[in-house]
């Protein structure tokens, strides 16, 4: 087997096999959660807060984020025990008793701490006695000596001694959470502490805040030097800048070289860090390198392998909610101008919305947190991955809700009309009246469970949280050791939950870790599984969950298995230590031995693609043109759509050229390869007014060399008739140059794609050109061409021959094959809001027999078309590129996206409303903002945002005014294999990793040399309204065929790829025995691959 | 029995003697009046934060109806009628209505009629339109037996002025581009702390109602972007940026008083506050209305100065708005906080929009122009418009040195250079006065 086809099979294996234990799983084992009364077990502890003029949240920011959880086994008798804190009032410790009672040792333990705002606690054993000690983590407004962080040392027998003096972690800081790992590996417990500001930062001082640190506001990290621990922030590259609100900070060897990293979230504008461990007792923050966009107002977080790929995956909760009432409530008004100052300034790309970075191996990330089904959750604050019903995934649990509706735009704008009032009135403004004149909305707790194939289902209310409370820090563990993990979860004035698992689970295994070092926990470790091919991995690093702490026992599930084939414990010193074929339903308790081998992180195995160093010195546009300026309430811009690229051989030296179209600005190039590098062909010369959307290279004379047509497309700022919107021919001189050839008809629309057949069969290659859009009118649907070529090159245009005077939609590519096998050449054409067309050639006139073709429930946003024979049955079947499932777009035959549109204000411009299925029913996607600044009418039907944040389209426009409007529906955006068969068309999803992100470009290659037809994908849109974000999960995907319709996915690290950016095109060159894939992106050089 | 009688003996003897009671009892306060219900407008208005130029429209149209009312009244003004010179004259045509008993009614009641169609918010007038009816039915203005004619007459004009309002170009702003901030060193950017989008950046396409042609009241040329040592923009930007460091509090307080920012956001995490204000044109409306009781204006002189400055306030804005995106000039903190000093930061919030010429200079000295001349040059008055925010009461000795402070209050805020505010005085003066004396051609 030669290695190529050992990756694809292993590949192949993992995902059957995968798909075998989802299949035997999914609907096995089911979560169930049931809360635990306080009169049952005891734990009354309440964190609750007084409200008042002293204490308030215009006084003190952070006033609602809640108090912390901390579990652990404090006096080792095998049960778990728990410890709250209390923003305002005293801590509370209780012992677990068993079988879920406790019992309240605050007092005798003297644990309760000070009258300080307190937040975050975690356990560790920090002097390495095999105790878990507490440390305690104070903040608010009080002088600095008030709020230094507490360290209780665990004396035994549930007795401590609060001693952060002597271990020199008395820290004044605001602080939010310590968090202890081994971060030089030398056998002992550090300590980064995670500190917040408490007053706001304005943009005018971001430069000089991140000029220096802050004694107070600055995270720190503390290096145990024997007992003592030692400030070594600025040695180690830790920022300590008075912009930092950090939230939350988790370890994990992020990137798998065996030394633990840090992530750090932070709120409000500065962004999260990402700090990977040099080895060498320092940082660096490699956040931007790895993270394309990340959460805006970054809260809690998790870290977890969600896909069982071994990788760690990185997940930041935010405050997006669910439903359209508060969405609506919660946004705002759209700024580029302020976001391109935030980019300017480097805070990166930021949107507010729960991220999940799916790890992918060598720094490359995706982030697939809305098609994941869990980006949003409202104003979330602890996110815990673990595997609740024990089947081998781990599903997730987040707590939520902020005590008052804080960031409601009513409430700025009464804010504001409450002074004026009390103004006119000659009456004193009072603060307090206005806080408690906010009003309050509790929501319920997330649990989703993994469904495997990176989708989690919401199963909120049946796994028993559909209660609405406002819930903060939370932890796990098994507190009743009966196998599964129950939930400690703390809450605003109310008493704690204790949530008993109580689900349909399948079996398990918990391990207990000892080192014989000052890390006695083994804090880092990683605990590797494998059963059945099947791998699941954990690390040990307790700190997780919003100011909490959770077991210091690793638990995994395993479904229906009930023996493992190994279990490796990797060392934090990467020293392995096997178990083979432990049995399961157990705790496995696992001292270190001596004399372990070192485990060695695997050689990165090389892809089937590698990069070559050179690529076309050419840059096809500029983020210039911002379409959203024009036409405000359109999703996406339309302008930027290159480059474009063909090839062709026109020097005739046995080499193709390759075209690069180009875009307002920055006319089309033509490059040669020759000797590893790219120059400009001589031959070819474009003008800079035009967006070059599609290129053919064919013989359109008949004189056997290679012309080319080129489509002009874009938005841009050109009219609806716009001179640069001419296609354009160039006909081959005979010598290579390109010659403009004139007269070519000289309509003018935005093309979108264009083929070349001979649709009247007299042997000359005829035009079919798609039109995309109207500039400055979309969605107005545009006319598509037909032109009739005499045989020399010369086209005519011919009137009535397509449907509907050519509007047939707006047109993003189209095919031509014979689909009725009458012997003459048909078309299939795809588009936004379009279902794929087939327009069959009727002597030269083309009928839509698209029903004939096509199944109903097939209208998308598609962006691309390609077609082969990829089950090897003599058809050709298609390959359509859709807008993907990674946004808050829904549409499915239920749920479609409904594009209205009219010029309803009746002043000359075209009102695009889109409208869209949001949580429970229809609305406007529109934000009131958006809404306003599109119509002036709307304004005084939407005075507020409460009244609109309930509002249906019907509540905007009457039944009339919708009724004559355009209407566009969508319905499918998945990327679809249509597989060809006799009863037309049969759609077939792409695999989950290609929904991931619009795709725009499809090549079909073998890559892999297996004599199947693979297709390499592309694309990504970042040029789209900021609410919506940059969509950026696809770094390349290649899906590798088996020759009789099946794909399958590589991972980045088999393919080689990683771009980031919207690739828009992809074409493969034969240079020599070399076979090269280059690949074009948008406003960036292309890139070029190597297969291997 | 006695007591009944007694009271038909009074109301028999109120009877009788009414007309003459009526013609001894004090006349209502109309210039009070009018101010205090144009006030209520003024209030919607900083409801729905109404940008500076916004407002001014409303302004505009909003005394432009009761003006009609008292014209198609038949009343004589004691100055050439508003509209005869100006654009609008054609959509201004007699509608032959019936005459009512109280003109002054029905005008008050059109100028509710146009606000509560003009501004988004402009339902809250409903309220006040009630108030109005009931005031005028106690103070028996009105009856009810005319109170409907009243209320026709009012709404006839106020469609007038409605259908002339719709045709002036506002409609058309949002069917036009938004707002891209010129590339380039020298340029507007949106300023912090809230970085708004550019406001009405097209307001230049609206309809004036006098000035036949902007270009001729466009403001002198600025001084180039330019940060050698020595330039005049250099020098401009050292003393805004000086200045802004040494202000007396007399500076202070002037800077204060004329800042008539709508909307000044201030930030708390992740709340903002939107601290609301009168806008300039709202600032010298109550100007308006203090020198017309002042005067003792009467009805009819106090609507007419209320309904020429009102549209000499637009056409001001008009002019303005066009200057700044024209020039697309930056603004002093911006170029501070690049060259200068990355922390400074104005008195005031700078608004949203570009720096030349400044607003409060032009549409000042455009009023002070018309203000002047109606009530004369050495007119005094206390100005009090803004003493519910908490700014005292201040003295002036004539309109131009209200004006001339307004002006030059922009440089103590830090939100404006001088060749803004100087050109800008120039500019607006230039309007005013061509609106004042075409009147009388």
């Amino acid at each position: 087997m030669s290695p190529r086809s050992q990756i694809r099979h292993k590949t192949l294996l993992t995902i059957f096999l995968t798909c075998l234990v989802q299949l035997a799983l999914g609907q096995a084992f089911s979560s169930k959660f049931e809360a635990v009364p306080p009169k049952k077990s005891n734990i009354t502890f309440k964190n609750q807060l007084s409200e008042n003029d002293k204490n308030n949240i215009l006084r003190y920011e952070y006033f609602y984020n809640g108090g912390g959880v901390a579990v652990g086994d404090l006096d080792n008798d095998g049960l778990d025990d728990i410890f709250f804190t209390g923003n305002m009032t005293d801590n509370k410790l209780y012992r677990n008793l068993g079988g879920l009672k406790f019992e309240d040792i605050t007092k005798s333990a003297g644990v309760a701490g000070k009258s300080t705002w307190t937040t975050g606690v975690s356990m560790a054993d920090v002097n390495g006695d095999g105790l878990l000690d507490i440390y305690v983590c104070y903040s608010g407004k009080g002088a600095p000596e008030k709020r230094k962080n507490e360290l209780w040392i665990n004396l035994g027998k549930f007795k401590f001694a609060e001693q952060s003096e002597e271990f020199g972690i008395a820290d004044p800081s605001n602080s939010t959470q310590g968090l202890f790992f081994d971060f030089d590996i030398d056998g002992d417990l550090d300590l980064f502490l995670l500190n917040h500001h408490i007053q706001v930062v304005n943009a005018i001082e971001f430069d000089s805040a991140r000029a220096k640190r802050h004694p107070y506001a600055g995270d720190k990290l503390y290096e145990n030097v024997d007992g003592k621990f030692q400030d070594i922030s600025e040695k180690a590259g830790i920022k300590g800048y008075s912009l930092g609100f950090g939230l939350a900070v988790l370890a994990a060897d992020i990137n798998q070289d065996g030394w633990p990293d840090l992530l750090v979230t932070n709120d409000y504008i500065e962004p999260d860090y990402l700090y990977i461990n040099n080895g060498d007792g320092t940082f660096s923050d490699r956040l931007t390198e790895n993270f394309q966009h990340i959460s805006h107002f970054s809260m809690g977080a998790d870290i977890a392998d969600i896909n069982n790929d071994g990788l760690p995956d990185v997940f930041t909760l935010d405050m997006l909610p669910e439903d359209n009432q508060r969405q609506k409530l919660l946004y705002g008004p759209e700024n580029y101008e302020q976001y391109a100052l935030m980019i300017k300034q480097g805070f990166h790309h930021q949107n507010m919305r729960n991220m999940l970075q799916l790890n992918q191996g060598s720094g490359a990330f995706s982030e697939i947190g809305q098609m994941a089904g869990i980006s949003n959750t409202d104003w979330s604050w602890s996110a815990l991955f673990f595997d609740a019903n024990n089947d081998g995934t781990k599903d997730l649990f987040i707590t939520n809700g902020y005590y008052r509706d804080y960031t409601n735009r009513d409430f700025l704008k009464y804010k504001g009309d409450y002074y004026f009032k009390q103004a006119i009135a000659g009456e004193k403004a009072d603060t307090l009246h206005l806080v408690t004149s906010m009003t309050s909305t509790p929501v319920h707790d997330y649990f989703f469970e993994n469904q495997g194939d990176l989708e989690f289902s919401n199963r909120s209310t049946e796994a028993g949280f559909a209660a609405k409370d406002f819930s903060s820090g939370a932890a796990y563990a098994d507190l009743d050791n009966d196998g599964d993990l129950d939930l400690v979860v703390s809450r605003l004035n109310e008493a704690a939950g204790i949530f008993e698992n109580k689900s349909n689970a399948g079996s398990w295994l918990q391990v207990e870790l000892r080192e014989n070092s000052k890390n006695r926990f083994g804090v880092g470790s990683k605990l590797a599984a494998f059963s059945k091919g099947h791998t699941q991995v954990l690390e040990l690093n307790p700190t997780r969950g919003f100011q909490s702490s959770s077991t210091f026992r690793l638990h995994l599930g395993f479904g229906e298995d009930q023996q493992l084939d190994s279990l490796q414990v990797i060392w934090p010193d990467q020293s392995v230590q096997t178990l083979s074929k432990p049995g399961l339903n157990q705790l496995l308790k696992i001292e270190k031995e001596d004399g372990l081998l070192s485990y060695r992180p695997v050689d990165k195995s090389e892809g089937l693609l590698t990069k070559l160093a050179s690529s076309p010195d050419f840059v096809a546009g500029s983020a210039s043109y911002n379409d959203f300026k024009r036409q405000p309430l359109m999703i996406t811009m339309p302008s930027h759509l290159g480059p474009v690229m063909a090839k062709a051989d026109l020097d005739g030296n046995g080499i193709d050229e390759l075209f690069i179209g180009g875009s307002k600005g920055f006319p089309a190039k033509i490059f040669s390869y020759k000797d590893l590098t790219w120059a400009p062909y001589r031959g070819f010369r474009s003008a800079s007014e035009f967006t070059d959307a599609v290129a053919l290279f064919e013989d359109f004379n008949g004189d056997g060399k290679t012309d080319l047509f080129i489509g002009s497309g874009g938005y841009h700022d050109y009219t609806s008739e716009d001179e640069s919107l001419r296609d354009r021919l160039f006909l081959n001189d005979g010598n290579g140059v390109l010659v403009p050839k004139p007269n070519f008809p000289n309509y003018r629309i935005s093309t979108g794609a264009a083929v070349a057949l001979d649709f009247n069969g007299d042997g000359f290659l005829d035009l079919f050109v798609g039109a995309r859009l109207i500039p400055g009118r979309y969605p107005e649907i545009p006319s598509s061409k037909l032109l009739l070529n005499d045989g020399k090159g010369a086209f005519t245009l011919i009137e009535e021959a397509l449907p509907l005077q050519g509007k047939l939609g707006m047109i993003t590519s189209a095919v031509a094959q014979d689909l009725n096998g009458d012997q003459v050449k048909d078309l299939v054409i795809v588009g936004e809001y379009l279902s794929p067309k087939a327009l069959i050639n009727q002597d030269g006139r083309f009928e839509d027999q698209s029903e004939r073709y096509f199944p109903t429930n097939t209208s998308g946003w598609w962006n691309s078309l390609v077609q082969a024979d990829f089950d090897g049955d003599g058809d050709l079947d298609l390959f359509a590129g859709n807008f993907g499932l990674n946004t808050q777009l829904v549409a499915n035959p239920k749920k479609s996206l409904r594009l209205y549109a009219a010029d309803f204000d009746q002043n000359g411009s075209i009102d695009p409303i889109l409208e869209c299925f949001i949580d429970d029913a229809y609305y406007p996607y529109a934000s009131r903002d958006e809404l306003l600044d599109q119509m002036v009418g709307m304004r005084s039907k939407f005075t507020d945002y409460a009244s609109y944040s309930k509002a249906k389209l019907t509540d905007l426009f009457t039944p009339a005014e919708l009724s004559q409007a355009q209407l566009l529906e969508a319905n499918h955006l998945e990327s679809t294999y249509f597989e060809n068969t006799e009863a037309g068309f049969v759609p077939h999803a792409l695999p989950r990793m290609a929904q991931s992100f619009p795709v725009y470009a499809q090549l079909v290659t073998d890559v892999n040399g297996d004599g199947n037809l693979d297709v390499v994908l592309g694309g990504n849109q970042s040029q789209s309204r900021i609410r919506i974000g940059k969509i950026d999960a696809g770094l390349g995907l290649v899906l590798l065929g088996d020759g009789t319709g099946n794909f399958s996915p590589l991972s980045l690290k088999e393919s080689g790829l990683a771009i980031k950016g919207d690739i828009k095109s992809i074409v493969d060159l034969k240079i020599g025995d070399d076979n090269i894939l280059v690949f074009g992106v948008n406003q960036q050089r292309v890139e070029a691959y190597q297969i291997r | 029995m006695k007591k009944y009688l007694k009271h038909v003996i009074f109301l028999l003897l109120l009877t009788w003697s009414s007309p003459f009671l009526l013609a001894q009892k004090k006349q209502p306060d109309w210039s009070k009046i009018y101010a205090e219900q144009l006030f209520h407008i003024t209030t919607v208005m900083v409801t729905d934060v109404a940008s500076p130029p916004v407002a001014a429209r409303i302004y505009a149209y909003t005394n432009l109806a009761p003006y009609r009312v008292l014209q198609e009244s038949g009343v004589n003004f004691k100055h050439a009628d508003i509209l005869r010179q100006s654009k609008i004259q054609g959509q201004m045509s007699p509608l032959s209505l019936e005459k009512v008993a109280s003109p002054e009614f029905a005008a008050i009641y059109a100028m509710f009629l146009v606000g509560e169609k003009v501004m988004p918010s402009g339902y809250l007038l409903r309220e006040k339109q009630n108030d109005w009816k009931e005031w005028g039915l106690k103070t028996k203005i009105v009856n009810t037996k005319n109170l409907e004619a009243h209320m026709a007459f009012a709404k006839s004009i106020a469609d007038q002025v409605l259908a002339s309002a719709k045709t002036d170009g506002y409609l058309q702003l949002t069917a036009m581009n938004r707002y891209t901030p010129v590339e380039g060193p020298g340029y507007w950017y949106p300023t912090p702390p809230a970085y708004m989008s550019a406001i009405e950046p097209e307001w230049k396409t609206m309809r004036t109602f006098f000035l036949q042609n902007l270009n001729d009241f466009a403001p002198l040329p600025m001084a180039a972007f330019n940060m050698e040592t020595g330039s005049s923009f250099q020098k401009q930007t050292m003393e805004v940026y000086e200045l802004g460091k040494n202000l007396s509090t007399e500076e202070r307080l002037i800077a204060n008083f004329w800042d008539c920012n709508p909307f000044k956001v201030e930030f708390a995490g992740h709340m903002s506050i939107g601290v609301k204000k009168i806008s300039p044109g709202g600032h010298w409306m109550g100007i308006t209305g203090i020198a017309a009781q002042k005067a003792r204006l009467d009805f009819t002189e106090t609507t007419y100065l209320h309904a020429l400055l009102g549209m000499t306030l637009h056409d001001a804005f008009v002019s303005c708005w066009k200057a700044k995106y024209d020039t697309h000039r930056i603004r002093p903190e911006t170029v501070i906080n690049q060259h200068i000093d990355q922390s400074w930061k104005p008195l005031l919030q700078t608004p949203p929009f570009p720096e030349y010429s400044s607003g409060h200079s032009v549409i000042s000295s455009a009023a002070s122009v018309i203000l002047t001349a109606y009530l004369g040059d050495d007119f005094a008055f206390t100005d009090n418009s803004e003493v519910y925010f908490g700014l005292p009461e201040r003295e002036f000795s004539s309109f131009f040195q209200a004006s001339d402070e307004a002006a030059i209050s922009r440089l103590y805020g830090g939100i404006h250079f001088r060749d803004a505010i100087e050109n800008g005085v120039s500019q607006g003066k230039k309007i005013g006065t061509s609106i004042w004396e075409n009147l009388a051609k």
